[in-house]
C-alpha cells in the first residue's frame, strides 16, 4: 500500500530527458503475447469456470441431466434453509475465532521470536513446521487424538479430570472446537512468519528514538509496531480471510461437517449439496455467496487502507 | 534465435490447443456424446477397496482373462471417491465400461436418464436366477441394467464364547432383547455397539430400517423411501419410540467410532452385540470368524410379514459403451456359478453367490444366513440402496442427532422431511 502512494520523483525538464522519455508506440509482439497467452489460459481456466459457476448457481442441474433454470429459487431457498443458516453461523464463528487466535497468536509468537538469540531459529523451524505439512495428514493423527480412547481423553484421565472426557468429534458442542484447533495449530506458524518478514523491515531507528524519548515497550509496540505493520496486516487479513472461507480439508477429513451439521461450514455444506445430494445448481448458489463474502470482506480492507494511506 | 523462434512458436501453439481442449472440456453442462474406440478390453471400474473384496476380485478377472475371449481390466478405487465419481463417469464421453453397484432403487434414476446400457439379453440367459432378482434387477421401464452375483445379510453379531460366559442366550423377541441388554449392562458389557462415527454415519440406518420394517413392515418402509409417505408421520414416530427404548443400552461411542473399531469393541468383548453387516468380517482376523453367530433383528409385532435386509451386489454397464458385446461376455461369466464360486472362495466368504447352482462358502453361519433369508417374506437391501445416495445423507444428521437429543425426535423428524423433500424434489 505505501509503495502505492510514493510521490513522483521530481525531474528536470532539459531536451535532453524529454527525448528520452518520448513514449515507444511501437509494443513488441512478444510483449504482447506475454500478457495475452497467461491471459488466454486464465480465462479458460479460471474465469470462463467461475462464470459458469455463476450462470449454474440460477439452475436446478444434477450433474447428469442439461440444467434447467430456475432464476432465483436457490438464492430463495438458501434464505429459509436452516443448514444454510448454521452453516453461516459457523464460518463467522471460525472466522472471528481462526482468524483472531491465528493473528493474535501468529503476531505474538513473531515478536517473541524475531530477536536473534541462540536456538530461535530452532523455535521458529518448530512453529513453522505444522504448515510443510499436509491438512489430511494433519487430521488424521489429531482424529486418533480426539477418539474416545484417545491421547486427549487419555491424558484427561490421567490427570484426574474424568469428567472432562467427551467424544470430541462426534458431540454437537465440542464439534466445532475440535475442528479449529488443528487448523489454527497450523495457521499461527503461517501467520507468524508472514509478521516476521514484516517485523524485520521496520527500521530500527524508529525504536531507538522511541528509547530515548522515554517511551515504555507498550507504547513502542502501539505506536510503532503496528503502525508499521499496515501493510502486512492487509496480507495476513486477505490470507486469514480466504483460507477462513476455504477451509474444507481438516473438517471433511476429521467431522464431514457432522455430526448433523453442527460443525457445518459453508465450504463443507457446498461440497455435500454438489457431491452427495448432487444438487449441483443450489451448491452452485453457495459458491456464490462464499466468493461475494470473501470479496467483499477484502474489498471493504483495502478500500480503507487505500483511504488511510490517501488521507 | 530460430531454433529458439521456432520453439517459443511451437510452444504458443501448444498453449494454444490447451486453450482449445479448455473451450471443448469447458462446456460441462452439455451433454457429451461418446466416441470411444470399439475393441480393446473391457474396463471395469470396482468400488471393492477392501483387501479381501479386491483380491477376489481380482481372481475374476484374471479367471476371465485366461478364457482366452474378450479381456477385461479392473480399476479399483476406494468406495467414497467411486461413489461420488460415479455421475461423472457415466456422464463422461469416454466412460469405463463396467461398474460394480447395487441392485434396486440407487441404479435406477441412471436408467431413467438414459446412462446404462440395456442388460435384458444377457438376462434372457439367466434362467436360473430368481423371479425376485430379476425385478429387483430391473429399471422402471422393464429393462434389466444390473446383474448381480452376490448378496449377504444383515444381522445381531455376538460372540458366541462370550455370551456363553456372560450366561445369556439369543433373543427373538423384542423382550427378550430388553431383558439381555439388561443383563449384559448388569455384567459391566455395553450391550449394544454400532460404529456410526467417523466416514461410517450410514450404519446407524441398519436399525432405522429394521425397526421401520418389524413395525410398519416392508411396504410401508419402501413407500415412505420413495417419498410416497413422511418422515414425521406417526408411523415413522412409533419406530423411533421403540428405539428409545434401547437407546440407553448402547455404547456410549457407539457415534464416534467407525464401524471397523466397533468391530474390534464387539470382538474384544467390551461391546456385548452389533447390528451389522456380514462385509464387517471383512476386517476380523479369521480365527475369531469362528467363534461369530447371529441372531435375527427382534420380531417385535408377529402380525408384520418378516423381512429381512439382503443387499445384492453386482455390475452395470455404460450405455455409451463400444465393446457392447465383449462387456455382456464378462457379464455371462460374472453370472456363472464358476465364476461366483471363485468370487467367494477368494474373499472372506460371508456373502451368497445370486446363481442358485453357485455353493456357498458352506460354513454353519453362511448356512444360518442363507436360511433366514430364504424364510423372509419381504427382502430389503438398505436405506440407500431402497431409495438413493443423495437421500442417505438425511438420514445420517438424522439418527445422529436422535442419538443426541432423543427427546427432540418431533423436531428431528421434521427437519429430516424437509431434507427429504429437496432430495426428492431434484
Amino acid at each position: 500500500m505505501v509503495t502505492l502512494t510514493a510521490p513522483p520523483v521530481e525531474r528536470p525538464p532539459t531536451s535532453g530527458n524529454r527525448r528520452r522519455n518520448k513514449p515507444n508506440r511501437r509494443v513488441s509482439p512478444l510483449l504482447i503475447a506475454f500478457v495475452l497467452v497467461p491471459l488466454a489460459v486464465e480465462a479458460f481456466w479460471v474465469f470462463w469456470p467461475a462464470i459458469q459457476g455463476v450462470y449454474l448457481s440460477f439452475t436446478n442441474w444434477d450433474g447428469i441431466s442439461p440444467p434447467t433454470g430456475v432464476g432465483f429459487d436457490n438464492y430463495v431457498e438458501m434464505a429459509g434453509d436452516p443448514v444454510f443458516g448454521k452453516a453461516l453461523l459457523d464460518t463467522v464463528i471460525w472466522l472471528v475465532l481462526f482468524g483472531g487466535v491465528s493473528a493474535v497468536g501468529g503476531l505474538g509468537a513473531a515478536m517473541f521470536l524475531q530477536r536473534e538469540r541462540r536456538g530461535v531459529g530452532i523455535y521458529r523451524a518448530a512453529l513453522f513446521t505444522p504448515v510443510v505439512f499436509s491438512l489430511v495428514a494433519t487430521s488424521l493423527i489429531w482424529q486418533s487424538m480426539y477418539q474416545p480412547d484417545g491421547l486427549i481423553n487419555t491424558v484427561l484421565g490421567g490427570l484426574g479430570l474424568e469428567g472432562w472426557q467427551r467424544s470430541w468429534l462426534s458431540e454437537s458442542d465440542t464439534a466445532l472446537y475440535a475442528v479449529i484447533l488443528p487448523a489454527l495449530w497450523r495457521q499461527i506458524g503461517y501467520v507468524m512468519v508472514l509478521y516476521l518478514a514484516g517485523l524485520k523491515g521496520i527500521d530500527p531507528v524508529l525504536y531507538e528514538a522511541a528509547t530515548v524519548d522515554g517511551a515504555s515497550r507498550w507504547q513502542q509496540f502501539t505506536r510503532i509496531t503496528l503502525p508499521q505493520l499496515r501493510s502486512v496486516n492487509a496480507v495476513v487479513l486477505s490470507v486469514i480471510v480466504i483460507d477462513s472461507l476455504r477451509s474444507f480439508d481438516v473438517v471433511w477429513s476429521l467431522t464431514k461437517g457432522g455430526p448433523f451439521h453442527s460443525s457445518e461450514l459453508l465450504s463443507t455444506y457446498m461440497y455435500a449439496t454438489a457431491f452427495q445430494s448432487l444438487r449441483l445448481g443450489y451448491a452452485s448458489a453457495l459458491a456464490v455467496v462464499i466468493f461475494l463474502l470473501a470479496f467483499g470482506v477484502i474489498v471493504t480492507y483495502l478500500v480503507r487502507a487505500f483511504q488511510e494511506s490517501d488521507s | 534465435m530460430s531454433i529458439d523462434g521456432l520453439s517459443r512458436r511451437n510452444f504458443l501453439a501448444g498453449l494454444g490447443g490447451v486453450g482449445a481442449a479448455a473451450i471443448l472440456g469447458g462446456c460441462a453442462t452439455s451433454a457429451s456424446t461418446g466416441t470411444g474406440q470399439a475393441g480393446g478390453a473391457v474396463t471395469l471400474q470396482s468400488n471393492l477397496s477392501a483387501p479381501l473384496p479386491k483380491a477376489a476380485m481380482e481372481s475374476v478377472v484374471a479367471a476371465f482373462n485366461q478364457k482366452g475371449g474378450a479381456q477385461a481390466v479392473l480399476n479399483t478405487v476406494a468406495a467414497e471417491t467411486f461413489r461420488t465419481q460415479l455421475p461423472s463417469y457415466l456422464t463422461s464421453g469416454n466412460p469405463p465400461d463396467l461398474y460394480t453397484w447395487y441392485a434396486g432403487s440407487v441404479g435406477r434414476s441412471y436408467a431413467k436418464k438414459g446412462l446404462l446400457l440395456d442388460l435384458s439379453d444377457v438376462w434372457s440367459g439367466l434362467t436360473d436366477y430368481s423371479a425376485a432378482t430379476r425385478t429387483l434387477s430391473g429399471d422402471d421401464a422393464g429393462k434389466q441394467i444390473i446383474v448381480p452375483i452376490t448378496y449377504y445379510w444383515w444381522g445381531m453379531f455376538y460372540r458366541k464364547s462370550n455370551f456363553e460366559k456372560w450366561g445369556v442366550r439369543p433373543p427373538t423377541t423384542w423382550d427378550e432383547f430388553l431383558a439381555v441388554c439388561e443383563a449384559l449392562r448388569a455384567k459391566g458389557v455395553e450391550p449394544i455397539g454400532m460404529g456410526a462415527g467417523g466416514t461410517t454415519p450410514w450404519v446407524a440406518s441398519a436399525w432405522f430400517d429394521y425397526l421401520n420394517i418389524r413395525i410398519n413392515g416392508a411396504v410401508y418402509h419402501r413407500e415412505l423411501l420413495a417419498g410416497r409417505h413422511r418422515f414425521d408421520d406417526p408411523q415413522v414416530k412409533a419406530v423411533f419410540a421403540k428405539w428409545k427404548e434401547v437407546l440407553p443400552h448402547f455404547d456410549k461411542s457407539a457415534t464416534a467410532i467407525p464401524f471397523q473399531d466397533a468391530t474390534t469393541s464387539l470382538l474384544q468383548g467390551r461391546t456385548g452385540m452389533m447390528l451389522i453387516g456380514t462385509f464387517f468380517a471383512d476386517a476380523a482376523p479369521k480365527d475369531a470368524l469362528d467363534d461369530i453367530d447371529f441372531f435375527q433383528f427382534p420380531i417385535i409385532d408377529p402380525k408384520v410379514p418378516i423381512a429381512e435386509e439382503g443387499p445384492t451386489d453386482g455390475f452395470f454397464a455404460s450405455a455409451k459403451t463400444p465393446r457392447g458385446a465383449e462387456v455382456k461376455e464378462f457379464l455371462k461369466y460374472l453370472a456363472t456359478a464358476e465364476a461366483q464360486e471363485l468370487f467367494i472362495k477368494n474373499s472372506a466368504g460371508t456373502v451368497l453367490p445370486v446363481n442358485p447352482k453357485a455353493k456357498d462358502s458352506g460354513t454353519p453361519l453362511v448356512a444360518k444366513g442363507r436360511k433366514m433369508l430364504n424364510d423372509a417374506a419381504e427382502i430389503t437391501q438398505f436405506f440407500n440402496r431402497d431409495s438413493s445416495d443423495a437421500l442417505q445423507p438425511t438420514a445420517d444428521a438424522a439418527l445422529l442427532q436422535f442419538f443426541a437429543q432423543p427427546d427432540q425426535v418431533d423436531s428431528i423428524l421434521a427437519t429430516w422431511q424437509a431434507a427429504a423433500e429437496k432430495v426428492w424434489s431434484s
